[in-house]
Protein backbone atom coordinates (compact mmCIF):
# COMPACT_ATOMS: atom_id res chain seq x y z
CA UNK A 1 0.00 0.00 0.00
CA UNK A 2 2.10 3.40 -1.09
CA UNK A 3 1.29 6.69 0.51
CA UNK A 4 -1.48 7.99 -1.38
CA UNK A 5 -3.81 5.39 -0.58
CA UNK A 6 -2.97 5.15 2.93
CA UNK A 7 -3.77 8.96 3.17
CA UNK A 8 -6.71 8.67 1.28
CA UNK A 9 -8.40 5.21 3.03
CA UNK A 10 -7.30 7.13 6.32
CA UNK A 11 -9.34 10.40 4.80
CA UNK A 12 -11.99 8.09 4.19
CA UNK A 13 -12.27 6.21 7.80
CA UNK A 14 -12.15 9.49 9.35
CA UNK A 15 -15.30 10.91 7.49
CA UNK A 16 -17.41 7.98 8.39
CA UNK A 17 -15.87 7.76 11.92
CA UNK A 18 -16.68 11.46 12.37
CA UNK A 19 -20.31 10.87 11.13
CA UNK A 20 -21.07 7.83 13.39
CA UNK A 21 -19.65 10.35 16.17
CA UNK A 22 -22.17 13.33 15.53
CA UNK A 23 -24.85 10.68 14.54
CA UNK A 24 -24.79 9.70 18.37
CA UNK A 25 -24.23 12.51 19.90
CA UNK A 26 -27.13 13.68 18.15
CA UNK A 27 -29.07 11.38 19.56
CA UNK A 28 -27.96 11.42 22.84
CA UNK A 29 -28.80 14.91 23.21
CA UNK A 30 -32.15 15.29 20.97
CA UNK A 31 -35.09 16.62 23.09
CA UNK A 32 -38.33 16.54 22.01
CA UNK A 33 -39.57 19.63 20.02
CA UNK A 34 -42.39 22.24 20.16
CA UNK A 35 -43.54 22.68 16.53
CA UNK A 36 -44.11 21.01 13.52
CA UNK A 37 -43.77 22.13 10.27
CA UNK A 38 -45.02 20.78 6.73
CA UNK A 39 -43.55 21.99 3.29
CA UNK A 40 -44.35 21.15 0.08
CA UNK A 41 -42.71 21.87 -3.14
CA UNK A 42 -40.32 24.35 -1.00
CA UNK A 43 -43.83 26.21 0.81
CA UNK A 44 -45.03 25.70 4.16
CA UNK A 45 -47.84 24.74 3.93
CA UNK A 46 -49.16 23.92 7.70
CA UNK A 47 -47.35 24.63 11.42
CA UNK A 48 -48.74 22.78 14.08
CA UNK A 49 -48.10 23.30 17.71
CA UNK A 50 -47.31 19.67 18.62
CA UNK A 51 -47.90 20.39 22.66
CA UNK A 52 -50.95 22.06 21.79
CA UNK A 53 -52.43 18.67 20.26
CA UNK A 54 -54.52 16.91 22.67
CA UNK A 55 -55.84 14.51 20.01
CA UNK A 56 -54.33 12.48 17.30
CA UNK A 57 -55.84 13.44 13.75
CA UNK A 58 -55.10 13.44 10.22
CA UNK A 59 -53.72 15.86 7.80
CA UNK A 60 -54.71 14.90 3.74
CA UNK A 61 -51.70 16.47 1.57
CA UNK A 62 -52.70 16.31 -1.93
CA UNK A 63 -49.53 17.42 -4.92
CA UNK A 64 -49.62 16.78 -8.30
CA UNK A 65 -51.16 13.99 -10.12
CA UNK A 66 -52.96 12.23 -7.73
CA UNK A 67 -50.01 12.41 -4.82
CA UNK A 68 -51.51 12.02 -1.44
CA UNK A 69 -49.89 12.01 2.04
CA UNK A 70 -51.60 11.36 4.77
CA UNK A 71 -49.87 13.03 7.54
CA UNK A 72 -50.76 12.24 11.13
CA UNK A 73 -50.26 14.45 13.87
CA UNK A 74 -50.43 13.11 17.91
CA UNK A 75 -49.80 14.71 20.75
CA UNK A 76 -45.88 15.68 20.68
CA UNK A 77 -45.42 13.72 17.55
CA UNK A 78 -45.93 13.43 13.85
CA UNK A 79 -44.96 11.25 10.54
CA UNK A 80 -46.64 9.87 7.63
CA UNK A 81 -49.07 7.41 8.04
CA UNK A 82 -50.33 6.74 4.10
CA UNK A 83 -48.66 7.88 0.49
CA UNK A 84 -48.94 6.93 -2.62
CA UNK A 85 -45.60 7.57 -3.42
CA UNK A 86 -43.55 4.76 -4.85
CA UNK A 87 -40.56 4.15 -2.36
CA UNK A 88 -42.36 4.73 0.99
CA UNK A 89 -39.71 5.91 2.22
CA UNK A 90 -41.55 8.95 4.53
CA UNK A 91 -43.84 6.10 6.00
CA UNK A 92 -41.77 3.32 7.05
CA UNK A 93 -39.79 6.55 8.58
CA UNK A 94 -42.00 6.92 10.93
CA UNK A 95 -43.08 8.82 14.17
CA UNK A 96 -40.81 11.89 14.89
CA UNK A 97 -40.18 13.99 18.11
CA UNK A 98 -37.46 16.02 17.86
CA UNK A 99 -35.55 18.23 15.61
CA UNK A 100 -32.67 16.05 14.96
CA UNK A 101 -34.12 14.60 11.41
CA UNK A 102 -37.14 15.78 9.17
CA UNK A 103 -38.99 13.04 7.23
CA UNK A 104 -39.01 13.78 3.65
CA UNK A 105 -40.72 12.22 1.21
CA UNK A 106 -38.37 13.18 -1.91
CA UNK A 107 -40.73 12.26 -4.78
CA UNK A 108 -43.80 14.39 -3.31
CA UNK A 109 -41.21 16.74 -2.23
CA UNK A 110 -42.95 16.86 0.90
CA UNK A 111 -40.80 17.71 4.12
CA UNK A 112 -42.31 17.56 7.80
CA UNK A 113 -39.60 19.19 10.42
CA UNK A 114 -39.89 19.85 13.79
CA UNK A 115 -38.76 23.17 14.77
CA UNK A 116 -38.27 24.52 19.10
CA UNK A 117 -37.61 22.94 22.16
CA UNK A 118 -33.53 22.43 23.71
CA UNK A 119 -32.17 20.46 21.15
CA UNK A 120 -32.57 22.54 18.10
CA UNK A 121 -28.94 21.73 16.90
CA UNK A 122 -29.61 21.30 13.32
CA UNK A 123 -31.12 24.84 13.10
CA UNK A 124 -27.95 25.97 14.46
CA UNK A 125 -25.67 23.99 12.21
CA UNK A 126 -27.85 25.48 9.39
CA UNK B 1 -1.67 -3.82 -16.03
CA UNK B 2 -2.81 -4.76 -19.32
CA UNK B 3 -5.58 -1.89 -21.09
CA UNK B 4 -7.12 -2.43 -24.09
CA UNK B 5 -6.83 -0.96 -26.92
CA UNK B 6 -9.33 1.66 -27.27
CA UNK B 7 -12.37 1.06 -29.49
CA UNK B 8 -13.05 3.42 -32.37
CA UNK B 9 -16.36 3.80 -34.59
CA UNK B 10 -18.76 0.93 -34.49
CA UNK B 11 -16.92 -0.95 -31.95
CA UNK B 12 -16.94 1.99 -29.77
CA UNK B 13 -20.42 2.35 -30.03
CA UNK B 14 -21.66 -0.74 -29.60
CA UNK B 15 -19.57 -1.48 -26.21
CA UNK B 16 -21.08 2.01 -25.07
CA UNK B 17 -24.43 0.70 -25.71
CA UNK B 18 -23.91 -2.80 -24.37
CA UNK B 19 -22.74 -1.27 -21.10
CA UNK B 20 -25.51 0.82 -20.71
CA UNK B 21 -28.17 -1.55 -21.20
CA UNK B 22 -26.43 -3.76 -18.45
CA UNK B 23 -26.48 -0.96 -16.37
CA UNK B 24 -29.69 0.16 -17.25
CA UNK B 25 -30.75 -3.58 -16.41
CA UNK B 26 -28.92 -3.88 -13.15
CA UNK B 27 -30.59 -0.23 -12.07
CA UNK B 28 -34.21 -1.32 -12.64
CA UNK B 29 -34.27 -4.55 -11.02
CA UNK B 30 -32.18 -2.80 -8.34
CA UNK B 31 -35.49 -0.50 -7.84
CA UNK B 32 -37.79 -3.19 -7.49
CA UNK B 33 -35.96 -4.31 -4.38
CA UNK B 34 -36.74 -2.90 -1.15
CA UNK B 35 -34.30 -0.95 0.60
CA UNK B 36 -34.24 -2.03 4.21
CA UNK B 37 -33.26 2.01 6.07
CA UNK B 38 -36.10 4.09 5.23
CA UNK B 39 -33.70 6.88 4.30
CA UNK B 40 -34.39 8.90 1.62
CA UNK B 41 -31.35 8.32 -0.92
CA UNK B 42 -30.33 5.72 0.80
CA UNK B 43 -29.46 2.22 -1.77
CA UNK B 44 -26.79 -0.10 -2.96
CA UNK B 45 -26.07 1.82 -6.29
CA UNK B 46 -25.16 -1.71 -8.23
CA UNK B 47 -25.72 0.19 -11.41
CA UNK B 48 -22.55 2.21 -10.15
CA UNK B 49 -19.59 -1.16 -10.78
CA UNK B 50 -20.63 0.05 -14.88
CA UNK B 51 -19.71 3.46 -14.08
CA UNK B 52 -16.80 2.49 -12.19
CA UNK B 53 -15.55 0.17 -15.03
CA UNK B 54 -16.29 2.66 -17.57
CA UNK B 55 -14.41 5.40 -15.82
CA UNK B 56 -11.21 3.01 -15.49
CA UNK B 57 -11.78 1.26 -18.58
CA UNK B 58 -12.92 3.41 -21.34
CA UNK B 59 -12.28 6.64 -20.20
CA UNK B 60 -13.94 9.41 -18.36
CA UNK B 61 -15.70 10.68 -21.49
CA UNK B 62 -17.33 7.47 -22.29
CA UNK B 63 -17.96 6.67 -18.99
CA UNK B 64 -20.10 10.08 -19.00
CA UNK B 65 -22.35 9.31 -21.98
CA UNK B 66 -23.11 5.79 -20.33
CA UNK B 67 -23.88 7.31 -16.92
CA UNK B 68 -26.13 10.32 -18.31
CA UNK B 69 -27.84 7.90 -20.33
CA UNK B 70 -28.50 5.20 -17.81
CA UNK B 71 -29.65 7.81 -15.38
CA UNK B 72 -32.06 9.47 -18.06
CA UNK B 73 -33.62 5.79 -19.43
CA UNK B 74 -33.47 4.57 -16.02
CA UNK B 75 -36.04 7.39 -14.75
CA UNK B 76 -38.36 7.26 -18.15
CA UNK B 77 -38.34 3.22 -17.52
CA UNK B 78 -39.17 3.23 -13.76
CA UNK B 79 -41.88 6.07 -14.58
CA UNK B 80 -40.27 8.54 -11.87
CA UNK B 81 -39.23 11.31 -13.39
CA UNK B 82 -38.44 13.40 -10.13
CA UNK B 83 -35.79 11.13 -9.80
CA UNK B 84 -34.07 12.26 -12.84
CA UNK B 85 -32.95 15.56 -11.19
CA UNK B 86 -31.73 13.81 -7.88
CA UNK B 87 -29.43 10.86 -9.92
CA UNK B 88 -28.46 13.55 -12.33
CA UNK B 89 -26.87 15.64 -9.73
CA UNK B 90 -25.56 13.07 -7.48
CA UNK B 91 -24.54 11.59 -10.59
CA UNK B 92 -22.03 13.92 -12.13
CA UNK B 93 -20.82 15.15 -8.74
CA UNK B 94 -19.64 11.58 -8.19
CA UNK B 95 -17.92 11.32 -12.23
CA UNK B 96 -16.81 14.69 -11.16
CA UNK B 97 -14.46 13.50 -8.55
CA UNK B 98 -13.77 9.91 -10.56
CA UNK B 99 -12.20 11.76 -12.97
CA UNK B 100 -9.94 13.64 -10.57
CA UNK B 101 -9.36 10.38 -8.65
CA UNK B 102 -8.69 8.64 -11.54
CA UNK B 103 -5.38 10.68 -12.06
CA UNK B 104 -4.05 9.79 -8.46
CA UNK B 105 -5.54 6.54 -8.48
CA UNK B 106 -4.60 3.10 -10.22
CA UNK B 107 -6.84 0.31 -11.39
CA UNK B 108 -5.34 -1.29 -8.00
CA UNK B 109 -7.33 0.81 -6.04
CA UNK B 110 -10.63 1.16 -7.38
CA UNK B 111 -12.19 -0.37 -4.27
CA UNK B 112 -10.71 2.74 -2.62
CA UNK B 113 -12.10 5.56 -5.69
CA UNK B 114 -15.33 4.09 -5.34
CA UNK B 115 -16.58 4.67 -2.13
CA UNK B 116 -15.07 8.60 -1.99
CA UNK B 117 -17.16 9.26 -5.00
CA UNK B 118 -20.35 7.43 -3.53
CA UNK B 119 -20.10 9.81 -0.91
CA UNK B 120 -19.68 12.75 -3.46
CA UNK B 121 -22.85 11.33 -5.41
CA UNK B 122 -24.74 11.10 -2.53
CA UNK B 123 -23.55 14.65 -1.39
CA UNK B 124 -24.59 15.82 -4.31
CA UNK B 125 -28.46 14.16 -4.33
CA UNK B 126 -28.60 15.62 -1.11
CA UNK B 127 -27.66 19.38 -2.51
CA UNK B 128 -30.18 19.17 -5.60
CA UNK B 129 -32.80 17.70 -2.67
CA UNK B 130 -31.96 20.61 -0.62
CA UNK B 131 -32.45 22.94 -3.58
CA UNK B 132 -35.58 21.25 -4.69
CA UNK B 133 -37.65 20.91 -1.08
CA UNK B 134 -36.41 24.66 -0.90
CA UNK B 135 -34.95 23.57 3.25
CA UNK B 136 -31.86 22.51 4.35
CA UNK B 137 -32.65 20.83 6.96
CA UNK B 138 -32.81 17.53 4.95
CA UNK B 139 -28.94 17.85 5.01
CA UNK B 140 -29.50 16.14 8.92
CA UNK B 141 -29.11 13.32 6.73
CA UNK B 142 -25.19 13.70 5.31
CA UNK B 143 -23.87 11.85 8.45
CA UNK B 144 -25.97 8.95 7.48
CA UNK B 145 -25.29 9.37 3.67
CA UNK B 146 -21.88 9.74 3.72
CA UNK B 147 -21.46 6.11 6.03
CA UNK B 148 -24.04 4.28 3.66
CA UNK B 149 -22.21 5.56 0.50
CA UNK B 150 -18.92 4.85 1.66
CA UNK B 151 -20.47 0.92 2.54
CA UNK B 152 -22.05 0.54 -0.64
CA UNK B 153 -19.49 2.41 -2.49
CA UNK B 154 -16.59 -0.38 -1.31
CA UNK B 155 -18.90 -3.31 -2.14
CA UNK B 156 -19.68 -1.96 -6.01
CA UNK B 157 -15.80 -0.78 -5.93
CA UNK B 158 -14.92 -4.29 -5.23
CA UNK B 159 -17.17 -5.85 -7.68
CA UNK B 160 -15.76 -3.58 -10.42
CA UNK B 161 -12.43 -4.74 -9.27
CA UNK B 162 -13.08 -8.49 -9.34
CA UNK B 163 -14.75 -7.98 -12.72
CA UNK B 164 -11.98 -5.96 -14.59
CA UNK B 165 -9.83 -8.66 -13.58
CA UNK B 166 -12.04 -11.39 -14.65
CA UNK B 167 -12.77 -9.31 -18.43
CA UNK B 168 -8.45 -8.92 -18.38
CA UNK B 169 -8.05 -12.23 -18.07
CA UNK B 170 -11.06 -13.20 -20.61
CA UNK B 171 -9.66 -10.41 -23.19
CA UNK B 172 -6.20 -12.04 -23.31
CA UNK B 173 -6.92 -15.57 -23.75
Amino acid sequence: MNRRTAALSAALALAVLLCAGFLLWRQSHAQPGTTAQIYQFGELVEEIPLDQVTESYTIPLEGEDGAENVIEVAPGRIRVRRANCPDQVCVRQGWISDSSVPVVCLPHQVVIQITGGEGDVDAAAG
Amino acid sequence: MWTPPPAKGTRRLTRLALLTAIALTIFLVEAQIPVPIPIPGVKLGLANIVTVYAVFVLGCGDALLILVCRVFLGAVFSGQMMTLFYSRGGGLLCWLVMVLLRRVLTRRQIWLCSPIAAIFHNLGQLLVAAVMLGTWVVLAYLPYLVIAGAASGLFTGLCAQFLIHRLDAISRS
